[in-house]
Protein backbone atom coordinates (compact mmCIF):
# COMPACT_ATOMS: atom_id res chain seq x y z
CA UNK A 1 0.00 0.00 0.00
CA UNK A 2 1.27 3.58 -0.90
CA UNK A 3 1.33 5.00 2.17
CA UNK A 4 3.40 2.35 4.47
CA UNK A 5 4.81 -0.99 3.84
CA UNK A 6 2.15 -3.50 6.40
CA UNK A 7 3.41 -6.46 7.62
CA UNK A 8 1.07 -9.62 9.24
CA UNK A 9 2.65 -10.40 12.28
CA UNK A 10 0.34 -12.62 13.94
CA UNK A 11 -2.73 -15.19 12.73
CA UNK A 12 -4.96 -17.73 14.75
CA UNK A 13 -7.32 -19.65 13.86
CA UNK A 14 -10.25 -21.96 15.21
CA UNK A 15 -10.30 -25.31 13.78
CA UNK A 16 -13.19 -25.65 10.61
CA UNK A 17 -15.90 -28.04 11.60
CA UNK A 18 -19.06 -28.56 13.38
CA UNK A 19 -19.30 -27.35 17.25
CA UNK A 20 -22.56 -27.24 18.13
CA UNK A 21 -21.73 -26.00 22.20
CA UNK A 22 -19.60 -22.83 20.92
CA UNK A 23 -20.71 -19.60 20.29
CA UNK A 24 -19.26 -17.74 17.33
CA UNK A 25 -17.86 -15.07 19.70
CA UNK A 26 -16.06 -18.07 21.41
CA UNK A 27 -14.78 -19.23 18.98
CA UNK A 28 -13.74 -15.92 17.52
CA UNK A 29 -11.79 -15.51 20.56
CA UNK A 30 -9.95 -19.03 20.36
CA UNK A 31 -8.90 -17.42 16.84
CA UNK A 32 -8.06 -14.05 18.58
CA UNK A 33 -6.17 -15.22 21.52
CA UNK A 34 -4.22 -18.05 18.68
CA UNK A 35 -3.16 -14.72 16.89
CA UNK A 36 -2.09 -12.88 19.71
CA UNK A 37 0.03 -16.09 21.22
CA UNK A 38 1.63 -15.92 17.57
CA UNK A 39 2.87 -12.15 17.47
CA UNK A 40 3.55 -12.50 21.26
CA UNK A 41 0.62 -10.09 21.74
CA UNK A 42 -1.23 -8.95 24.81
CA UNK A 43 -5.01 -8.19 23.91
CA UNK A 44 -4.43 -4.54 25.29
CA UNK A 45 -2.18 -4.14 22.50
CA UNK A 46 -4.73 -4.41 19.89
CA UNK A 47 -5.48 -0.67 19.05
CA UNK A 48 -8.27 -1.05 16.21
CA UNK A 49 -10.58 -3.69 15.35
CA UNK A 50 -13.16 -4.92 12.38
CA UNK A 51 -15.16 -7.91 12.24
CA UNK A 52 -17.06 -10.09 9.97
CA UNK A 53 -20.71 -10.03 10.77
CA UNK A 54 -22.95 -13.08 10.44
CA UNK A 55 -24.97 -12.98 7.68
CA UNK A 56 -27.53 -15.84 8.24
CA UNK A 57 -29.22 -14.04 11.63
CA UNK A 58 -32.39 -15.03 10.63
CA UNK A 59 -31.98 -18.93 11.02
CA UNK A 60 -29.81 -18.44 14.66
CA UNK A 61 -27.87 -15.65 16.03
CA UNK A 62 -29.86 -12.78 15.82
CA UNK A 63 -27.99 -8.97 16.35
CA UNK A 64 -25.49 -10.35 18.75
CA UNK A 65 -24.09 -12.20 15.96
CA UNK A 66 -24.51 -9.10 13.06
CA UNK A 67 -22.36 -6.87 15.89
CA UNK A 68 -20.04 -10.02 15.88
CA UNK A 69 -16.78 -7.99 16.74
CA UNK A 70 -18.68 -6.23 19.93
CA UNK A 71 -20.02 -9.62 21.00
CA UNK A 72 -16.24 -10.52 20.63
CA UNK A 73 -14.79 -7.71 22.49
CA UNK A 74 -17.05 -7.97 25.37
CA UNK A 75 -16.04 -11.81 25.76
CA UNK A 76 -12.06 -10.91 25.09
CA UNK A 77 -12.61 -8.12 27.78
CA UNK A 78 -13.83 -4.66 26.89
CA UNK A 79 -10.72 -2.14 26.43
CA UNK A 80 -12.40 0.95 24.01
CA UNK A 81 -11.07 -0.02 20.76
CA UNK A 82 -13.09 1.50 17.21
CA UNK A 83 -15.02 -1.93 16.10
CA UNK A 84 -16.44 -1.98 12.85
CA UNK A 85 -18.61 -4.79 12.20
CA UNK A 86 -18.98 -5.80 8.42
CA UNK A 87 -21.60 -7.92 6.70
CA UNK A 88 -19.68 -8.65 3.28
CA UNK A 89 -21.00 -12.49 2.84
CA UNK A 90 -18.03 -14.11 1.47
CA UNK A 91 -16.32 -11.47 0.75
CA UNK A 92 -16.09 -10.24 4.49
CA UNK A 93 -12.95 -11.28 5.52
CA UNK A 94 -10.73 -9.34 2.63
CA UNK A 95 -12.85 -6.53 3.47
CA UNK A 96 -12.01 -6.77 7.17
CA UNK A 97 -8.68 -7.45 6.54
CA UNK A 98 -8.83 -4.27 4.14
CA UNK A 99 -10.36 -2.30 6.87
CA UNK A 100 -7.15 -3.54 9.23
CA UNK A 101 -4.91 -2.39 6.70
CA UNK A 102 -6.43 0.95 5.77
CA UNK A 103 -6.83 1.69 10.00
CA UNK A 104 -2.84 1.63 10.09
CA UNK A 105 -1.55 2.83 6.67
CA UNK A 106 -3.40 6.27 7.56
CA UNK A 107 -1.03 6.56 10.14
CA UNK A 108 -3.39 6.73 12.57
CA UNK A 109 -2.63 3.21 14.34
CA UNK A 110 -0.08 1.00 14.85
CA UNK A 111 -1.28 -2.55 15.32
CA UNK A 112 -4.97 -3.61 14.03
CA UNK A 113 -6.67 -7.05 14.18
CA UNK A 114 -9.40 -8.43 11.70
CA UNK A 115 -11.46 -10.97 13.32
CA UNK A 116 -14.41 -13.32 11.99
CA UNK A 117 -16.07 -16.26 13.14
CA UNK A 118 -18.65 -17.95 11.39
CA UNK A 119 -21.24 -21.05 12.04
CA UNK A 120 -22.77 -21.60 8.54
CA UNK A 121 -22.55 -25.37 9.26
CA UNK A 122 -25.98 -27.38 8.76
CA UNK A 123 -28.20 -25.90 6.45
CA UNK A 124 -28.68 -24.87 2.78
CA UNK A 125 -28.41 -20.99 2.33
CA UNK A 126 -31.73 -19.62 2.23
CA UNK A 127 -32.94 -16.34 2.31
CA UNK A 128 -32.63 -14.39 5.14
CA UNK A 129 -36.05 -12.28 5.05
CA UNK A 130 -40.18 -13.13 4.21
CA UNK A 131 -40.31 -10.15 2.17
CA UNK A 132 -41.35 -10.87 -1.41
CA UNK A 133 -41.61 -6.76 -2.02
CA UNK A 134 -37.92 -6.13 -1.32
CA UNK A 135 -36.17 -8.92 -1.12
CA UNK A 136 -34.79 -10.55 -4.74
CA UNK A 137 -33.27 -13.57 -2.90
CA UNK A 138 -36.53 -14.30 -1.69
CA UNK A 139 -38.17 -14.13 -5.02
CA UNK A 140 -35.20 -15.99 -6.82
CA UNK A 141 -35.93 -19.25 -3.99
CA UNK A 142 -39.67 -18.95 -4.12
CA UNK A 143 -40.23 -18.15 -8.15
CA UNK A 144 -37.04 -20.35 -9.74
CA UNK A 145 -35.99 -22.60 -7.36
CA UNK A 146 -32.61 -21.79 -7.94
CA UNK A 147 -30.15 -22.66 -4.79
CA UNK A 148 -25.96 -21.63 -5.21
CA UNK A 149 -25.57 -24.81 -6.72
CA UNK A 150 -27.87 -24.37 -9.37
CA UNK A 151 -26.90 -21.24 -10.40
CA UNK A 152 -23.15 -22.90 -10.28
CA UNK A 153 -24.06 -25.22 -12.38
CA UNK A 154 -25.58 -23.69 -15.10
CA UNK A 155 -22.48 -21.61 -15.18
CA UNK A 156 -20.65 -24.91 -15.64
CA UNK A 157 -22.73 -26.18 -18.53
CA UNK A 158 -21.89 -23.28 -20.35
CA UNK A 159 -18.39 -23.77 -19.81
CA UNK A 160 -18.31 -27.03 -20.79
CA UNK A 161 -20.29 -26.09 -23.97
CA UNK A 162 -17.78 -23.06 -24.42
CA UNK A 163 -14.25 -24.49 -23.55
CA UNK A 164 -14.95 -27.99 -23.63
CA UNK A 165 -14.14 -29.22 -19.29
CA UNK A 166 -14.84 -32.85 -19.12
CA UNK A 167 -16.16 -35.07 -16.05
CA UNK A 168 -12.80 -36.12 -15.45
CA UNK A 169 -11.49 -31.95 -15.44
CA UNK A 170 -14.29 -31.46 -12.52
CA UNK A 171 -13.88 -34.89 -10.86
CA UNK A 172 -9.86 -33.78 -10.83
CA UNK A 173 -10.39 -30.52 -8.65
CA UNK A 174 -10.97 -32.17 -5.31
CA UNK A 175 -8.70 -34.72 -6.26
CA UNK A 176 -6.15 -32.40 -6.16
CA UNK A 177 -6.74 -30.42 -3.11
CA UNK A 178 -7.55 -32.96 -1.18
CA UNK A 179 -4.46 -34.05 -1.04
CA UNK A 180 -3.59 -31.25 1.21
CA UNK A 181 -6.43 -32.25 3.73
CA UNK A 182 -4.88 -34.86 5.85
CA UNK A 183 -1.62 -32.31 6.76
CA UNK A 184 -3.97 -29.69 7.54
CA UNK A 185 -4.54 -29.86 11.33
CA UNK A 186 -7.58 -27.63 10.82
CA UNK A 187 -9.35 -28.90 7.82
CA UNK A 188 -12.56 -30.63 8.61
CA UNK A 189 -12.62 -33.51 5.91
CA UNK A 190 -9.09 -35.40 6.33
CA UNK A 191 -9.30 -37.58 3.09
CA UNK A 192 -7.25 -38.11 0.12
CA UNK A 193 -10.20 -38.55 -3.15
CA UNK A 194 -10.06 -40.60 -6.12
CA UNK A 195 -11.27 -39.34 -9.16
CA UNK A 196 -13.61 -42.71 -9.02
CA UNK A 197 -15.06 -41.28 -5.85
CA UNK A 198 -16.22 -38.15 -6.88
CA UNK A 199 -17.72 -39.16 -9.92
CA UNK A 200 -19.24 -41.97 -7.96
CA UNK A 201 -20.88 -39.35 -6.05
CA UNK A 202 -24.57 -38.65 -5.74
CA UNK A 203 -25.05 -35.35 -8.64
CA UNK A 204 -26.63 -32.29 -6.86
CA UNK A 205 -27.39 -30.42 -9.57
CA UNK A 206 -26.23 -31.48 -12.72
CA UNK A 207 -23.80 -31.32 -14.20
CA UNK A 208 -21.58 -31.20 -10.35
CA UNK A 209 -21.59 -34.23 -8.29
CA UNK A 210 -21.40 -34.01 -4.14
CA UNK A 211 -17.60 -33.84 -3.97
CA UNK A 212 -17.59 -31.50 -6.85
CA UNK A 213 -19.26 -29.20 -4.17
CA UNK A 214 -18.22 -27.40 -1.00
CA UNK A 215 -20.00 -27.87 2.34
CA UNK A 216 -20.66 -25.57 4.91
CA UNK A 217 -18.47 -25.58 8.12
CA UNK A 218 -18.41 -23.59 11.40
CA UNK A 219 -15.12 -21.77 11.66
CA UNK A 220 -13.32 -18.52 12.81
CA UNK A 221 -9.53 -16.65 12.17
CA UNK A 222 -7.82 -13.53 13.33
CA UNK A 223 -5.10 -11.63 12.04
CA UNK A 224 -2.86 -9.19 13.26
CA UNK A 225 -1.43 -5.89 10.83
CA UNK A 226 1.14 -3.71 11.95
CA UNK A 227 3.30 -1.53 9.89
CA UNK A 228 6.62 -3.33 8.65
CA UNK A 229 9.11 -0.98 10.16
CA UNK A 230 8.18 -2.19 13.85
CA UNK A 231 7.22 -5.72 12.26
CA UNK A 232 10.60 -7.83 13.89
CA UNK A 233 9.08 -6.91 17.56
CA UNK A 234 6.72 -9.36 16.85
CA UNK A 235 7.88 -12.48 14.40
CA UNK A 236 10.68 -13.07 12.88
CA UNK A 237 9.08 -14.09 9.74
CA UNK A 238 6.91 -10.75 8.75
CA UNK A 239 4.70 -11.57 5.73
CA UNK A 240 3.91 -8.23 3.70
CA UNK A 241 0.10 -7.35 2.46
CA UNK A 242 0.77 -5.73 -0.62
CA UNK A 243 -2.90 -5.35 -1.55
CA UNK A 244 -5.96 -5.74 -0.44
CA UNK A 245 -8.83 -5.28 -2.45
CA UNK A 246 -12.96 -5.64 -2.65
CA UNK A 247 -14.44 -5.59 -5.35
CA UNK A 248 -18.00 -4.92 -6.75
CA UNK A 249 -20.03 -5.46 -10.08
CA UNK A 250 -19.76 -3.55 -13.75
CA UNK A 251 -23.06 -2.38 -15.28
CA UNK A 252 -23.93 -4.75 -18.31
CA UNK A 253 -22.13 -8.01 -16.20
CA UNK A 254 -23.84 -10.77 -18.23
CA UNK A 255 -23.83 -13.10 -15.83
CA UNK A 256 -27.37 -13.03 -13.10
CA UNK A 257 -25.23 -12.91 -9.84
CA UNK A 258 -26.60 -14.78 -6.48
CA UNK A 259 -29.54 -13.34 -5.18
CA UNK A 260 -30.71 -11.59 -8.38
CA UNK A 261 -33.15 -12.49 -11.48
CA UNK A 262 -31.82 -11.01 -13.90
CA UNK A 263 -28.68 -8.65 -15.75
CA UNK A 264 -28.50 -6.27 -18.82
CA UNK A 265 -25.35 -7.81 -20.52
CA UNK A 266 -23.30 -5.12 -22.25
CA UNK A 267 -20.49 -5.45 -25.52
CA UNK A 268 -17.17 -6.03 -24.10
CA UNK A 269 -17.97 -6.22 -20.28
CA UNK A 270 -17.06 -9.65 -18.97
CA UNK A 271 -18.59 -11.97 -16.47
CA UNK A 272 -17.94 -12.20 -12.95
CA UNK A 273 -16.83 -8.40 -12.64
CA UNK A 274 -16.77 -7.98 -9.19
CA UNK A 275 -13.91 -10.55 -8.82
CA UNK A 276 -12.46 -9.08 -11.86
CA UNK A 277 -12.10 -5.60 -10.35
CA UNK A 278 -11.29 -6.64 -7.30
CA UNK A 279 -8.37 -8.52 -8.55
CA UNK A 280 -7.55 -5.65 -11.01
CA UNK A 281 -7.15 -3.35 -8.06
CA UNK A 282 -5.06 -5.62 -5.66
CA UNK A 283 -2.84 -5.68 -8.13
CA UNK A 284 -2.71 -2.38 -8.95
CA UNK A 285 -1.86 -2.06 -5.36
CA UNK A 286 0.96 -4.59 -4.94
CA UNK A 287 2.64 -3.45 -8.42
CA UNK A 288 2.14 -7.06 -9.10
CA UNK A 289 0.83 -9.45 -12.11
CA UNK A 290 -0.19 -12.95 -12.20
CA UNK A 291 3.33 -14.11 -13.63
CA UNK A 292 4.45 -13.38 -10.24
CA UNK A 293 1.96 -15.43 -8.06
CA UNK A 294 3.57 -18.63 -6.82
CA UNK A 295 0.82 -20.14 -4.29
CA UNK A 296 -3.06 -19.31 -4.70
CA UNK A 297 -5.88 -20.01 -2.38
CA UNK A 298 -9.26 -19.77 -4.44
CA UNK A 299 -13.07 -20.11 -3.27
CA UNK A 300 -13.76 -23.86 -4.37
CA UNK A 301 -17.01 -23.97 -3.47
CA UNK A 302 -17.74 -25.92 -6.57
CA UNK A 303 -15.55 -26.94 -9.54
CA UNK A 304 -16.71 -24.37 -11.97
CA UNK A 305 -15.34 -21.88 -9.67
CA UNK A 306 -11.48 -23.40 -9.50
CA UNK A 307 -11.55 -23.48 -13.53
CA UNK A 308 -12.99 -19.70 -13.74
CA UNK A 309 -11.22 -18.10 -10.87
CA UNK A 310 -7.94 -19.58 -12.08
CA UNK A 311 -8.86 -18.10 -15.72
CA UNK A 312 -9.39 -14.44 -13.74
CA UNK A 313 -6.29 -14.75 -10.82
CA UNK A 314 -3.62 -15.98 -13.54
CA UNK A 315 -5.06 -13.89 -16.53
CA UNK A 316 -5.40 -16.96 -18.98
CA UNK A 317 -7.60 -17.19 -22.02
CA UNK A 318 -10.94 -18.53 -20.84
CA UNK A 319 -10.86 -22.48 -20.14
CA UNK A 320 -7.35 -21.88 -20.22
CA UNK A 321 -6.74 -23.32 -16.49
CA UNK A 322 -8.61 -26.69 -17.53
CA UNK A 323 -5.58 -26.86 -19.94
CA UNK A 324 -2.92 -25.92 -17.40
CA UNK A 325 -5.04 -28.50 -14.82
CA UNK A 326 -4.10 -31.24 -17.03
CA UNK A 327 -0.25 -30.38 -17.09
CA UNK A 328 -0.37 -30.85 -13.39
CA UNK A 329 0.56 -27.18 -13.09
CA UNK A 330 -1.64 -26.84 -9.90
CA UNK A 331 -0.72 -29.65 -8.45
CA UNK A 332 -0.96 -29.94 -4.50
CA UNK A 333 1.83 -30.28 -3.16
CA UNK A 334 4.25 -29.95 -6.17
CA UNK A 335 3.09 -27.99 -9.06
CA UNK A 336 4.21 -24.91 -10.46
CA UNK A 337 1.99 -22.85 -8.91
CA UNK A 338 -0.38 -24.84 -6.63
CA UNK A 339 -3.46 -23.89 -5.33
CA UNK A 340 -5.74 -24.94 -2.75
CA UNK A 341 -2.56 -26.33 -0.92
CA UNK A 342 -4.62 -26.27 2.24
CA UNK A 343 -6.98 -28.85 1.29
CA UNK A 344 -9.05 -25.52 -0.02
CA UNK A 345 -13.02 -25.81 0.51
CA UNK A 346 -13.19 -28.92 -0.28
CA UNK A 347 -11.54 -30.04 2.56
CA UNK A 348 -12.57 -26.83 5.14
CA UNK A 349 -15.90 -26.22 3.96
CA UNK A 350 -17.44 -22.82 3.55
CA UNK A 351 -17.70 -20.46 6.87
CA UNK A 352 -18.86 -17.50 5.03
CA UNK A 353 -17.78 -15.05 7.13
CA UNK A 354 -14.29 -16.47 8.21
CA UNK A 355 -13.03 -17.97 4.89
CA UNK A 356 -11.61 -15.07 3.40
CA UNK A 357 -9.01 -14.48 6.60
CA UNK A 358 -8.30 -18.28 6.38
CA UNK A 359 -7.34 -18.22 3.11
CA UNK A 360 -4.77 -15.08 3.51
CA UNK A 361 -3.85 -17.30 7.05
CA UNK A 362 -3.43 -19.89 4.84
CA UNK A 363 -0.90 -17.89 2.66
CA UNK A 364 0.69 -16.89 5.21
CA UNK A 365 1.93 -20.36 6.36
CA UNK A 366 3.13 -21.19 3.00
CA UNK A 367 5.35 -18.10 2.81
CA UNK A 368 6.77 -18.67 6.27
CA UNK A 369 7.69 -22.59 5.59
CA UNK A 370 5.49 -23.36 8.32
CA UNK A 371 2.98 -25.30 6.63
CA UNK A 372 4.25 -29.06 8.00
CA UNK A 373 3.36 -31.81 5.68
CA UNK A 374 1.45 -29.92 3.68
CA UNK A 375 4.30 -27.44 2.85
CA UNK A 376 4.83 -26.79 -0.97
CA UNK A 377 8.02 -27.15 -2.35
CA UNK A 378 8.44 -24.37 -4.37
CA UNK A 379 9.92 -22.24 -2.29
CA UNK A 380 7.01 -19.21 -2.31
CA UNK A 381 7.86 -15.72 -2.34
CA UNK A 382 4.28 -14.44 -3.40
CA UNK A 383 0.82 -15.87 -2.87
CA UNK A 384 -2.37 -14.54 -3.44
CA UNK A 385 -6.04 -15.22 -1.77
CA UNK A 386 -9.51 -14.67 -3.52
CA UNK A 387 -12.57 -15.21 -2.02
CA UNK A 388 -16.17 -15.30 -3.80
CA UNK A 389 -19.15 -13.34 -2.95
CA UNK A 390 -23.03 -13.41 -2.47
CA UNK A 391 -24.77 -10.81 -4.90
CA UNK A 392 -21.34 -8.92 -6.99
CA UNK A 393 -18.81 -8.70 -4.11
CA UNK A 394 -15.77 -10.55 -4.12
CA UNK A 395 -12.53 -9.94 -2.12
CA UNK A 396 -8.83 -10.32 -3.28
CA UNK A 397 -5.27 -10.33 -1.08
CA UNK A 398 -1.76 -10.20 -2.45
CA UNK A 399 1.42 -11.28 0.12
CA UNK A 400 4.65 -11.87 0.35
CA UNK A 401 7.66 -13.28 2.01
CA UNK A 402 9.25 -10.37 3.70
CA UNK A 403 11.82 -12.13 5.89
CA UNK B 1 -65.02 -30.92 -8.56
CA UNK B 2 -64.55 -26.89 -9.76
CA UNK B 3 -61.44 -25.93 -10.96
CA UNK B 4 -58.89 -23.98 -8.57
CA UNK B 5 -58.02 -20.22 -8.70
CA UNK B 6 -54.43 -20.34 -10.72
CA UNK B 7 -52.76 -17.42 -8.23
CA UNK B 8 -48.84 -16.32 -9.04
CA UNK B 9 -46.60 -17.74 -5.86
CA UNK B 10 -45.57 -13.58 -6.05
CA UNK B 11 -48.02 -11.03 -7.33
CA UNK B 12 -46.08 -8.59 -9.68
CA UNK B 13 -43.75 -10.35 -11.62
CA UNK B 14 -45.59 -11.06 -14.69
CA UNK B 15 -48.95 -10.22 -15.95
CA UNK B 16 -51.95 -12.29 -14.54
CA UNK B 17 -54.77 -13.77 -15.29
CA UNK B 18 -53.46 -13.76 -19.11
CA UNK B 19 -53.26 -16.60 -21.97
CA UNK B 20 -50.20 -15.32 -22.93
CA UNK B 21 -48.54 -14.03 -19.52
CA UNK B 22 -45.47 -11.69 -19.92
CA UNK B 23 -42.88 -10.66 -17.46
CA UNK B 24 -42.99 -7.25 -15.84
CA UNK B 25 -39.69 -5.48 -16.11
CA UNK B 26 -38.76 -1.66 -16.64
CA UNK B 27 -36.84 0.83 -18.91
CA UNK B 28 -34.88 3.53 -19.09
CA UNK B 29 -36.36 5.78 -21.66
CA UNK B 30 -33.06 7.58 -21.88
CA UNK B 31 -30.53 4.67 -22.64
CA UNK B 32 -32.59 1.85 -23.03
CA UNK B 33 -31.68 -0.19 -20.12
CA UNK B 34 -33.85 -3.03 -18.72
CA UNK B 35 -33.89 -4.35 -15.12
CA UNK B 36 -36.27 -7.33 -13.86
CA UNK B 37 -37.88 -6.77 -11.31
CA UNK B 38 -38.64 -3.22 -12.19
CA UNK B 39 -36.61 -0.89 -10.54
CA UNK B 40 -37.39 2.90 -9.57
CA UNK B 41 -33.96 4.03 -11.23
CA UNK B 42 -32.27 3.45 -14.35
CA UNK B 43 -29.50 1.14 -13.21
CA UNK B 44 -26.68 2.48 -15.91
CA UNK B 45 -24.34 4.14 -13.62
CA UNK B 46 -23.92 7.10 -16.22
CA UNK B 47 -27.97 8.03 -16.26
CA UNK B 48 -29.42 10.47 -13.96
CA UNK B 49 -31.55 9.06 -11.10
CA UNK B 50 -34.90 10.25 -11.98
CA UNK B 51 -38.17 8.09 -11.71
CA UNK B 52 -39.74 10.20 -14.65
CA UNK B 53 -37.26 8.28 -17.19
CA UNK B 54 -38.27 4.86 -16.36
CA UNK B 55 -41.42 2.84 -17.44
CA UNK B 56 -43.02 -0.10 -16.85
CA UNK B 57 -42.93 -2.57 -19.84
CA UNK B 58 -44.10 -6.40 -20.77
CA UNK B 59 -41.02 -8.04 -21.82
CA UNK B 60 -41.80 -10.84 -25.03
CA UNK B 61 -43.08 -14.37 -24.10
CA UNK B 62 -39.73 -15.44 -26.81
CA UNK B 63 -36.64 -16.65 -25.54
CA UNK B 64 -33.04 -17.82 -26.01
CA UNK B 65 -31.74 -20.86 -23.77
CA UNK B 66 -27.97 -19.67 -22.75
CA UNK B 67 -27.90 -21.77 -20.35
CA UNK B 68 -29.37 -24.45 -17.71
CA UNK B 69 -28.98 -27.34 -14.98
CA UNK B 70 -31.10 -29.83 -12.71
CA UNK B 71 -31.83 -29.16 -9.55
CA UNK B 72 -31.64 -32.15 -7.95
CA UNK B 73 -32.79 -31.89 -4.38
CA UNK B 74 -35.66 -29.52 -2.93
CA UNK B 75 -34.36 -26.38 -2.12
CA UNK B 76 -34.86 -24.44 1.23
CA UNK B 77 -37.91 -22.89 2.07
CA UNK B 78 -39.66 -20.33 0.82
CA UNK B 79 -39.62 -22.50 -2.49
CA UNK B 80 -42.25 -25.25 -2.55
CA UNK B 81 -42.87 -27.51 -5.23
CA UNK B 82 -45.02 -29.95 -4.41
CA UNK B 83 -45.11 -33.22 -5.24
CA UNK B 84 -41.20 -32.56 -5.45
CA UNK B 85 -39.11 -33.94 -8.25
CA UNK B 86 -36.33 -32.92 -10.18
CA UNK B 87 -36.69 -29.49 -12.25
CA UNK B 88 -34.24 -28.05 -14.86
CA UNK B 89 -33.80 -24.09 -14.41
CA UNK B 90 -32.09 -22.09 -16.73
CA UNK B 91 -30.99 -18.12 -17.76
CA UNK B 92 -32.63 -17.16 -20.98
CA UNK B 93 -32.25 -13.53 -23.33
CA UNK B 94 -35.16 -12.07 -24.09
CA UNK B 95 -34.82 -9.40 -26.75
CA UNK B 96 -35.31 -6.11 -24.59
CA UNK B 97 -31.87 -7.20 -23.95
CA UNK B 98 -32.25 -8.85 -20.45
CA UNK B 99 -30.95 -12.43 -19.17
CA UNK B 100 -33.30 -14.22 -16.88
CA UNK B 101 -33.98 -16.53 -14.52
CA UNK B 102 -36.52 -19.32 -14.23
CA UNK B 103 -37.56 -22.62 -14.34
CA UNK B 104 -38.08 -24.87 -17.39
CA UNK B 105 -41.13 -27.16 -18.10
CA UNK B 106 -38.83 -30.14 -19.38
CA UNK B 107 -35.28 -31.12 -19.48
CA UNK B 108 -35.20 -32.37 -22.87
CA UNK B 109 -33.21 -28.48 -24.42
CA UNK B 110 -30.15 -27.55 -25.62
CA UNK B 111 -28.58 -24.57 -25.24
CA UNK B 112 -29.24 -21.79 -27.42
CA UNK B 113 -32.77 -23.32 -28.13
CA UNK B 114 -35.95 -21.21 -28.77
CA UNK B 115 -38.17 -20.93 -25.47
CA UNK B 116 -41.42 -19.70 -24.91
CA UNK B 117 -43.08 -18.23 -21.80
CA UNK B 118 -46.13 -19.88 -20.02
CA UNK B 119 -46.38 -20.63 -16.29
CA UNK B 120 -46.10 -23.97 -13.92
CA UNK B 121 -47.87 -25.25 -10.87
CA UNK B 122 -46.14 -25.10 -7.75
CA UNK B 123 -47.90 -26.20 -5.30
CA UNK B 124 -51.96 -26.32 -4.23
CA UNK B 125 -53.93 -25.90 -0.81
CA UNK B 126 -57.56 -25.82 -0.81
CA UNK B 127 -58.70 -22.56 -2.47
CA UNK B 128 -55.95 -22.16 -5.38
CA UNK B 129 -53.02 -23.05 -7.51
CA UNK B 130 -50.14 -21.39 -7.19
CA UNK B 131 -47.91 -20.72 -10.15
CA UNK B 132 -44.59 -18.98 -10.96
CA UNK B 133 -43.42 -17.95 -14.30
CA UNK B 134 -41.84 -21.30 -16.17
CA UNK B 135 -40.65 -22.17 -20.02
CA UNK B 136 -40.67 -24.01 -22.81
CA UNK B 137 -39.26 -25.22 -26.60
CA UNK B 138 -41.19 -23.45 -29.10
CA UNK B 139 -43.98 -24.96 -30.48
Amino acid sequence: MKNRNLAIVGIGLHPWGVFKDKSMAEMGCVAISNALADAHMKWRDIQTMACGAFMWIADGGGVPSLLLGTTISTMMGRTGIPCANVVNACASGQSILREACLAVASGEYEIAIAVASDKSAGGFFRPQSRDALWDTDYMRYAMTGETNPAYWAMEMKRRMRDVGTTEDDMAMVKVITSQASVHNPNSRYKKVFTKEEVLASPMVCDPLHLFEICATSDGAAAIIVCPMEIAEKFTDKPIQIEGCSVGTASFGDPTIMLTYLSTYPQPGVLPYSESRNALADAYKQAGRTPKDIDIVELPDNSSWHYFTYLDMILGLEYGGSEKLLREGYFNVPDGKVPVGASGGFGAFGEATVAQGLWQVIEICRQLRGDAGGGQVPNNPKVGLAQSYGYAGNNGVAIMSKAF
Amino acid sequence: MAEKNKVPRIEGLFTWPSDQPRLIASRCKKCGAASFPKSPFCTNPDCEKNTDNVEVIELSNRAKLYTFAIQTYPPPEPFKLEPFEPFPIGMLDVPEGLRILGMLTTDKVEIGMEMEMTTKTLYEDEENEYITWAWKPVG
